[in-house]
């Protein structure tokens, strides 16, 4: 896109109009995302009401400060990238470089931890289908919570990992100065997608980790 | 062209603070007695830090109405599909 790139394409009056118009094309992925998350989610919602006392008994064997310290991570490296964005709107190349590269790292740290915490819930038996053993009453309901806690977690890992694959590729664009104060449009919506990935892990943590703690 | 002000980084920055702080009190509120209130008291903090993020760090404030609408739409898609599940389930 190198030579095309100016401040705004023919088919909008200005640079504004051009923004808001990627803001609602984004918004709209975003919305269609909070739908396919929301049905995750009510699935969640149907089986723990159906089955309480199993949910909570499996709740309290997902592994609570990786999951703390994840959730930390992701609220941090939504910072990194909220001032990444602010780098791009004020044309700061290295600065954007510096910051996106702090989110990708944050966003790495995330995935590790999360596979330290899989690696831990497999010893503990507790993967459904590959190895689950369970003594207590109601297995079959503290496995269903497990195909859950698995599903939600892992389509959420992989949309940090496709998050990371693109705020990777727009930190070598700006690297390239692709980006200026009037165009920065995929740093913005790139930006606004991974905000939204920490927002459902915002929802993901308490549902699946903080069940019935006390 | 660029005549709207952007948030300024100090507004990150309180937000942040802000969840680690809701982080911190949800995950003691887990531990303490509740009983049925332990859920909502936990989905509230989730919906305040989600609020905050969207509406500071995704420039939600500020954005185009057409913009604020999708992003209701998607929410309030999400809480007819589940509340409606749920009278399913719990008047059977």
């Amino acid at each position: 896109m190198a030579e095309g790139v100016t401040a705004c394409a023919p088919q909008f009056d200005d640079a504004e109009q051009q923004r808001t118009a990627s803001n609602l094309g984004i918004w709209i992925f975003l919305a269609t995302e909070i739908l396919f998350f929301g049905v995750l989610f009510a699935a969640y919602a149907i089986t723990r009401v159906r089955y309480p006392e199993a949910f909570a008994a499996a709740s309290r064997l997902t592994n609570l400060p990786l999951a703390g310290t994840n959730t930390a991570i992701l609220v941090t490296s939504s910072l990194t990238m909220a001032l990444g964005v602010h780098a791009a709107q004020h044309g700061a190349r290295r600065a954007i470089v510096g910051w996106l590269s702090v989110t990708v790292a944050l966003g790495c740290a995330f995935l590790a931890i999360k596979a330290v915490e899989y690696r831990l819930d497999y010893l503990e038996h507790l993967v459904p289908s590959l190895d689950f053993r369970y003594a207590g009453p109601q297995a079959d309901q503290v496995e269903l919570f497990f195909y859950m806690y698995f599903f939600i977690t892992g389509v959420h890992a992989l949309h940090v990992l496709i998050g990371i694959g693109c705020i990777a590729t727009i930190a070598v664009m700006a690297s390239r100065d692709t980006f200026s104060p009037d165009y920065f449009t995929p740093v913005d919506v790139t930006g606004l997608y991974w905000h939204l990935v920490d927002v459902i892990w915002l929802f993901v943590f308490p549902v699946l980790y903080l069940i019935s703690r006390s | 062209m660029t005549n709207h002000t952007y948030t300024r980084p100090r507004v990150y920055v309180l937000v942040w603070l802000t969840l680690l702080a809701l982080l911190a009190v949800t995950v003691a509120t887990a531990f303490l007695p509740l009983g049925w209130a332990n859920t909502p008291v936990n989905l509230a903090i989730s919906v305040t830090q989600a609020a905050l993020v969207m509406l500071f760090s995704m420039h939600l404030r500020a954005a185009h109405p057409l913009v604020k609408i999708i992003a209701v739409i998607g929410f309030f898609g999400i809480g007819i599909l589940i509340i409606l599940s749920l009278f399913d389930v719990l008047t059977r």
